[in-house]
């Protein structure tokens, strides 16, 4: 792709986004995220590959709904309150439409299947920014709305992290079980998202921070599938030590930072009284860790047998910058003992 | 506290920056210091409260046993990894003691703390070096599948914990293990605060393992690295006992009833577990077995609440700390000379290697708890406890000890006496450096014996 | 006039489970024209005759597309009529189901539905459609804007997406 292309549609990638953070108006929050659509299309195509043009048109499919959607229910929300306003909407039905249409377009379950599909189908740049990026536009408008509904939202946000633990139990692709793992995580950010929007943005900037990592990860090592990380420890040796932290911090363990968020919506959770609600999502974290830690297996914790062809490719020096993933790598396994001061960062944004 | 856990993180860049042939030598010999200087804890015992008190660490008479057990493990552990690891590359043999170091940081962390909750987490943090230590470090292609047992048993078990705690918080406004034991007590009556109470000691009982939910435990042994068992046996399963204790204080009105089903399936696993040792044929899982069949009976004594079960469970704990990791040394040492665990293979050793006969001979006659040794003061004061609870208790802890006795006996006799097997008499003698290993293991022990109330714990 | 009202949200709904049910492309077009020229009937009687006009003139230009279109996949083998068994199938499941929902919905939804704009229009000094228009580039003229650079963004994604010979989306995979 040339870099005059490439620049004009990240920069409308970015527009897309910022346009949707800026507005107060349903019209023009409708027309940011289908410039945000819009501009990924082309990048998710990019590899003219049947399973890329594939992942395309499933996720032009699935995001044009969902915006069809929002754009029906913030209509009808214009026909009934007579105001196009997103924060303080009063009626419940536009509400309603409208969370699930901003679920169905970040993919939360029930609303979930296309995701695996198309992240699987694009490559892993593409689809670290579609499981990061592309969340946020929705995810604020959410934040917005604040909905008063509380059981759609809990309902959503469970059934995303059981279906999510669940579904990436059988998978051997990479770029599926991350998709899965992107569907869990937003699950436990939609739960706290009613009780504390600002612990919520904070779940979705970690959990960005550690996907980030297990994307680059996986991104130097060349690798898609489960079989082919037994050899990355020739590629990255010592990316490849540490992979085991960054995957078990994207599964909540600690003392890694992935637990952080865990512990803080746990304990929203106790404050609200919602103790079997909190057990139960503590439990289904473990669905979600059992994949993790099954490709903390492969990557790391099994060496597999010394061949000479195994150990050649430790020989060609990497060309890849690294700088970004040791950055974050860093962040996702050290940042528990500052939990404060993040909390505190993020609730005075909240305010 | 920061005496003892700043030397423990420097522990990390020397094992990086070392020369690669002073890698062991210099790690031993600085862990050794730190071992030492963490004797001086044991000063402070005479004082009832809590002493050495930071901002969140502290230590106490309950926590000083299992801190000083915990940095006297480490220099143990690189002892006796020596060999196994020699073969690897270097690189990997100092990531080996960045790992065996940042579980000890992690235990210190989690025994000296006065917070419930970050005890909470550094209890869970141990969880990571210690799975990379068993499948990582471990020799079977099933290590794997113990790794995980031993990751879902514990996290199944520990993440109601979680929620209790948080909820014990929101309640009692703190979790300062400094004031919780003075808040006034709770009025706990509905069905949810049964559940509160069982979610409280449950991940506590899985780490333990109490009987029943113990599968993890022999899986975790047997594939684990010699370091990965002698640490698992000797402080990770005590963290269970000691966090028992610790919220013991807090959950008073509901245990007098409802730990009666947990007792008695203690008691019971004393007994199971003792008559499953009796027909094992594998050795560390014999070992490991055991170790179920020991912890059952301090359960017993944790939660029959008085000062005397206290006391005994904290002594038994500490003595079989000392004892089990000295048997899974004694078991490496044969692994590493006939590469089995099959104690049939394995038979006669007396005539090959005689000097370890006595060592094996010393911690067998510990493991069934002979007279003066710590190990018979606390299963004699939990004994005597559970018999003031109820006199029918001592069926089982009687039966209990016989068979502890008969499985130490068959342990003994299968390895060590009888006829040599023609295929390995050509076996390499045993090294000082593990007979070190084996002198720094029990002559705490014995001398124990001449000052029991270092580790006697409250009622000191 | 609720009779007349009623008959075109019938033909709307009708309109739109034609093209939901997948019948052959001929089939489907007929359903969009119905549903586009119904819609439109619709707003005229909801009082917006000139949105509603300028609506229709889209909607032909659409049209004019989808035939096109249409054409170029009429050489169908497997041809799927309204009454072929599984078109007719999945009609019956759809109609049944938006009877259910408008049944579910019947009482909430029923008052606000039928307020039409142009409702005191003896009293209004202009028309409320046409002044929508004038409000649309008055204040919402920065909003033109960025529908402007949007369009001009959908223009070249689609060219993106279908450039080169045999590279493009849309070649014969």
């Amino acid at each position: 792709m040339s870099p005059f292309i490439l620049a004009t549609l990240l920069f409308a990638l970015g527009l897309g986004t910022m346009i949707t953070f800026a507005s107060s108006h349903w019209l023009l929050a409708w027309m940011g995220l289908e410039i945000n659509t819009l501009a990924i299309l082309p990048l998710m195509a990019q590899h003219h590959h049947p399973r890329a043009i594939e992942a395309t048109t499933k996720y032009f499919i699935a995001q044009a709904t969902a915006a069809a959607m929002l754009l029906f229910a913030s209509a009808t929300n214009a026909w009934l309150t007579g105001q196009w306003d997103i924060q303080l909407m009063t009626h419940p039905l536009p509400v309603t439409l409208i969370t699930l249409a901003l679920a169905l377009k970040m993919g939360l379950a029930p609303m979930h299947s296309w995701l695996p599909e198309v992240i699987q189908g694009v490559d892993f740049t593409t689809g670290l920014v579609l499981s990061t990026w592309q969340k946020l536009a929705p995810f604020v408008l959410l934040l917005q709305l604040q909905p008063t509904n509380s059981t759609l939202l809990l309902a959503l946000g469970t059934a995303s992290t059981l279906v999510g633990g669940w579904g990436g139990l059988n998978q051997t692709q990479l770029r599926k079980i991350l998709a899965y793992s992107s569907i869990a995580h937003l699950g436990w950010m939609t739960i706290v998202l009613q009780f504390s929007p600002s612990l919520a943005l904070l779940t979705l900037i970690v959990y960005f921070t550690m996907t980030f990592s297990a994307f680059l990860m996986f991104k130097l090592n060349n690798s898609t599938n489960l079989n082919s990380l037994a050899i990355s420890w020739t590629k990255a040796p010592v990316a490849t030590a540490l992979a085991p932290l960054v995957l078990l911090s994207l599964g909540g363990l600690p003392p890694l930072t992935g637990f952080m968020s865990k512990w803080l919506i746990l304990q929203e959770l106790t404050k609200q009284d919602l103790m079997p609600l909190a057990t139960l999502l503590a439990l289904s974290a473990l669905l979600s860790l059992y994949f993790y830690l099954r490709l903390a297996y492969s990557l790391t914790l099994t060496v597999s047998p010394n061949t000479l062809i195994g150990t050649t490719p430790w020989r060609h020096p990497t060309s890849h910058l690294t700088l970004l993933l040791s950055t974050s790598t860093v962040a996702t396994v050290f940042l528990l003992p500052i939990t404060p001061a993040i909390v505190t960062l993020f609730s005075l944004l909240g305010t | 506290m920061l005496k003892i856990l700043l030397p423990t993180l420097m522990l990390i860049p020397t094992a990086w920056l070392v020369p690669g042939k002073w890698l062991w030598p210099t790690t031993l010999l600085h862990s050794l210091i730190i071992a030492l200087i963490s004797l001086t804890w044991l000063t402070n015992l005479s004082e009832v409260g809590w002493s050495s008190l930071g901002s969140y660490l502290a230590t106490d008479a309950l926590s000083t046993p299992l801190l000083v057990l915990t940095c006297w493990l480490l220099p143990l552990m690189l002892l006796a990894s020596q060999n196994h690891t020699a073969s690897e590359p270097i690189n990997r043999q100092r990531m080996y003691v960045t790992l065996l170091t940042s579980l000890q940081f992690f235990l210190i962390l989690a025994f000296g703390a006065t917070e419930v909750i970050m005890f909470y987490v550094m209890f869970e943090a141990t969880l990571i070096p210690t799975l990379i230590l068993i499948t990582r470090w471990g020799n079977q292609a099933e290590r794997l599948n113990a790794g995980t047992y031993f990751l879902f048993y514990t996290l199944a078990g520990s993440l109601p914990l979680l929620v209790a705690l948080l909820l014990l918080q929101n309640n009692a406004g703190s979790l300062s293990l400094l004031t919780l034991a003075y808040s006034p007590p709770m009025q706990l009556t509905t069905y949810g605060d049964k559940l509160w109470w069982a979610a409280c000691l449950l991940a506590f009982l899985v780490k333990m393992p109490l009987y029943g939910v113990h599968l993890w435990l022999p899986k975790a042994h047997v594939e684990a690295p010699v370091a990965g068992s002698m640490i698992l046996a000797a402080v990770l399963l005590k963290l269970g006992g000691y966090g028992m204790m610790r919220m013991l204080t807090i959950l008073e009105p509901l245990t007098k009833e409802l730990s009666y089903p947990f007792i008695i399936f203690a008691l019971w696993g004393v007994l199971m577990t003792g008559s499953i040792c009796l027909r094992q044929t594998d050795l560390k899982s014999l070992i490991a077995y055991s170790s179920v069949s020991h912890m059952g009976l301090v359960v017993g004594g944790i939660l029959i609440q008085t000062p005397w079960g206290f006391s005994g469970a904290l002594i038994l704990m500490i003595a079989h700390g000392l004892t089990s990791s000295a048997l899974f040394c004694l078991a490496n040492t044969n692994y590493e000379r006939t590469h089995s665990r099959t104690m049939v293979l394995a038979r006669g050793l007396q005539m090959v290697l005689p000097l370890m006969t006595a060592w094996w001979f010393i911690a067998s006659l510990a493991n069934l708890a002979l007279p003066p040794l710590p190990n018979l003061m606390g299963e004699l004061m939990i004994i005597v406890s559970l018999f003031n609870w109820s006199w029918w208790t001592l069926a089982l802890t009687g039966a209990g000890t016989l068979i502890t006795a008969g499985y130490s006996l068959y342990m003994f006799l299968m390895t060590q006496r009888g006829q040599l097997p023609t295929h390995i008499t050509a076996l390499e003698p045993s090294h000082s450096r593990e007979h070190l290993l084996m002198a720094l293991h029990l002559l705490p022990l014995i001398l124990l014996v001449l000052k029991p109330e270092l580790i006697w714990g409250w009622t000191a | 006039m609720s009779f007349f009202m009623s008959l075109l949200l019938l033909g709307l709904v009708l309109g739109l489970i034609v093209v939901a049910s997948n019948p052959s492309p001929y089939f489907a077009a007929l359903g969009l024209v119905v549903a586009a020229g119904v819609g439109c009937g619709i707003l005229v009687w909801h009082g917006g005759s000139f949105l509603c006009f300028i609506l229709f003139l889209i909607y032909l230009g659409g049209m004019l597309v989808v035939f096109a279109y249409c054409a170029a996949l009429a050489a169908d083998s497997h041809w799927e009529s309204l009454g072929s068994q599984s078109v007719a199938a999945t009609m019956l499941v759809y109609g049944v189901s938006v009877g259910v929902l408008a049944g579910g919905f019947y009482g909430g939804w029923y008052e606000s539905s039928w307020l039409t704009v142009e409702e005191f229009h003896e009293l209004a000094v202009h028309r409320g459609d046409a002044a929508g228009v004038a409000l649309m580039y008055m204040p919402g003229g920065k909003m033109l804007m960025i529908a402007a650079w949007t369009l001009l963004l959908t223009l070249f994604v689609v060219m993106e997406l279908v450039r080169g010979k045999n590279r493009g989306a849309l070649r014969s995979i």
